[in-house]
């Protein structure tokens, strides 16, 4: 059981030793996001900017034009929030900085909403040119970083702060853009991503004997290529997704676009969280929003018992 | 008479902008004369757009003629233009110095043109960095400055600002870095023009003690006339002379400068360039061409 903040932490340290171009943009966070392993590895390759994550994605900026691949690391929702400054010195200016942002969800618990990284999908998203990656697990995590330092495209990487279990091994191949089908099921594609994927596999195991399982699709890089969804979606008439993250303008609304671009009827529902968010353990946040295991099951179930018309609408 | 001007300006001076062995007086003469044919090739630009910021626009010509013509290695240096309303003032300096299409005069503006209204680097590659939204250009300067000083090479990043960009939050953290951090190899010059969107700076939000401020971030201060290409030659050879210090170049500019006493549309951030006004303005240039 490790956090994908944790894995990352580790792993820049491996991918950094082949790749002298990468620097880390730090923002007084740096045990939190895990880059003190890379302080201490390459200090001539580590910024601290302070406070001032304004000035550090400017800064990201100006160093990728020079050929750097830097990586910015703050909390998503710190670092997604100075959305001008991304947009326009990053995104605009087409500067390959790899936007590093932890804490995404509701884990971060008692420090509260302030702090929650629950609509940086939402804004990084209205981004063309920014890939979204969110890996699900160390191997997961791995992958990405391998891929990310092999090209210089803007890029937000989206990492949980709970220690999660391995979900995949090491057969397994991250290709951007499509989505991996960790376990097959039948009737229903469950879309989910990120630290809510072991939450999804320990729900299916809740449900009673004899339900159809939802297939678990782990879309951890947005966009999502719509072929490949197209492909992946052909024997479900049937799709709900579950999200860490507000209910508007993340995984739902990207895997929503898609299905009703499908010339076919498929039957549609999703949750993530409503509200701004609150503090309280995360134990206590994720059964309160539905996002537990025990949660999950029962959505499940409700919405694969109900008919489209008594579908309760949010 | 109007077109006369305007269209013999890249052809007749483009192949030799500023010669090497140019003496200093003969130097000053030639920048000045760039300077006007920035003048006009830039009202030309914003009246054919029909809109454009040309009182923001003129005050920092001479700036940016100093830096282009004569000051800045253009295959090392870096150029960052933080007030990115001024872009016709860039286009135009690309124009003089024979790096952009003349042609493109007529396309300030236009819909799949590659002068936008503002600096966009992923449609003209001839603007380092996408600018408009104030206040973030000194700190993508500030980046290519630690990265070449980290290569440790010897060149440097010029940024140019507003006064009243000066206002943004962000500037304070690219400075507070910059000083902390001694990079040397930044130019911050901020064209104090003294006016800003919605009027005179000291009626908006004045900026006391601007010098003060930046020496208390450790940062090396010259104050001089923007419009005087000795002054601002001088204080950006002072600036890479430094090696110890991000210097910042204030210079006091007067919004839609034309040539001394001459101050368009009354010094407005973005009045509009009437074709009375434009015609009058470069029979101006033309009266007073040296």
């Amino acid at each position: 059981m490790k956090a994908t903040r944790d894995w990352f932490g580790d792993i820049l340290v491996d991918v950094s030793a082949d790749n002298p171009d990468v620097v880390v943009v730090n923002c007084d966070l740096a045990s939190a996001v895990k880059t003190t392993k890379f302080r201490s590895t390459f200090p001539e390759r580590f910024i601290e900017v302070g406070i001032a994550e304004a000035n550090g994605i400017g800064l990201a900026a100006g160093l990728a034009q020079e050929g750097f691949r830097p990586f910015i690391a703050s909390f998503g929702h710190f670092l997604t929030g100075k959305f001008l400054e991304i947009f326009q010195s990053v995104g605009l200016n087409q500067s390959g900085v790899v936007m590093v942002g932890t804490h995404a969800g509701l884990a971060i618990g008692k420090d509260g909403p302030t702090q929650m990284g629950l609509r940086d999908l939402a804004l990084m998203r209205t981004l063309h040119n920014v890939e979204v990656l969110q890996p699900a697990d160390g191997h997961e995590t791995r992958q990405m970083l391998e891929y990310a330092v092999s090209h210089r495209r803007p890029t937000y990487l989206r990492l949980c702060r709970q220690p999660q279990r391995e979900v995949h091994d090491e057969n397994y191949r991250f290709r951007f853009g499509y989505p991996d089908v960790v376990r097959p099921g039948t009737g229903t594609a469950l879309f989910t991503m990120g630290g809510m994927v072991p939450v999804v596999l320990d729900a299916l195991d809740l449900l009673p004997a004899g339900t159809p399982r939802p297939a678990v699709i782990n879309a951890s890089s947005l966009p999502l290529r719509p072929s490949a969804v197209r492909e992946i979606l052909q024997p479900y008439d049937q799709v709900i997704v579950v999200e860490d993250h507000f209910l508007r303008g993340g995984l739902i609304d990207e895997v929503g676009r898609l299905v009703l671009d499908l010339d076919r009827h498929v039957r549609f529902g999703g949750w993530g969280v409503h509200d701004y968010g609150q503090a309280g353990s995360p134990g206590e946040l994720y059964e309160r929003y539905e996002l537990d295991a025990p949660r999950v099951a029962g959505r499940i179930s409700a919405f694969l018992a109900s008919t489209p018309a008594d579908r309760e609408h949010r | 008479m109007t077109t006369a001007y305007i269209d013999s300006v890249p052809l007749d001076r483009s192949a030799h902008l500023v010669p090497d062995d140019f003496e200093l007086p003969y130097r000053l003469a030639r920048i000045g004369q760039l300077a006007d044919d920035v003048r006009a090739c830039l009202l030309k630009m914003i009246y054919l757009a029909g809109s454009g910021h040309v009182g923001s626009s003129l005050s920092c010509v001479d700036l940016i003629s100093v830096l282009k013509f004569d000051r800045m290695n253009a295959t090392d240096d870096v150029f960052v233009l933080s007030k990115g309303h001024a872009a016709p003032a860039w286009y135009a300096a690309l124009m003089v110095a024979g790096e952009l299409d003349p042609e493109e005069i007529g396309t300030l503006r236009r819909i799949d043109s590659r002068l936008q209204g503002h600096p966009d680097r992923s449609r003209l590659d001839l603007v380092a960095v996408s600018t408009g939204a104030l206040g973030q250009g000194l700190s993508v300067a500030l980046g290519r400055a630690e990265a070449r000083r980290m290569r440790q090479e010897p060149s440097m990043a010029y940024c140019l600002a507003g006064d009243g960009e000066l206002q943004e939050g962000q500037m304070w953290e690219a400075i507070m870095y910059a000083g902390a951090r001694q990079l040397a190899n930044v130019t911050l010059l901020v064209d104090h023009n003294h006016s800003q969107n919605d009027g005179p700076i000291d009626a908006i939000l004045p900026p006391y003690s601007l010098p003060d401020r930046f020496r208390s971030f450790q940062w090396h201060v010259q104050e001089i006339n923007g419009h005087s290409h000795l002054a601002i030659r001088d204080a950006v050879l002072n600036a890479r002379a430094n090696q110890r210090q991000p210097s910042v170049v204030i210079a006091h500019t007067q919004k839609g400068y034309l040539t001394p006493g001459q101050i368009l549309l009354n010094g407005s951030h973005s009045g509009s360039l009437t074709e009375q006004i434009y015609e009058d303005a470069i029979a101006e240039l033309e009266r007073t061409a040296r």
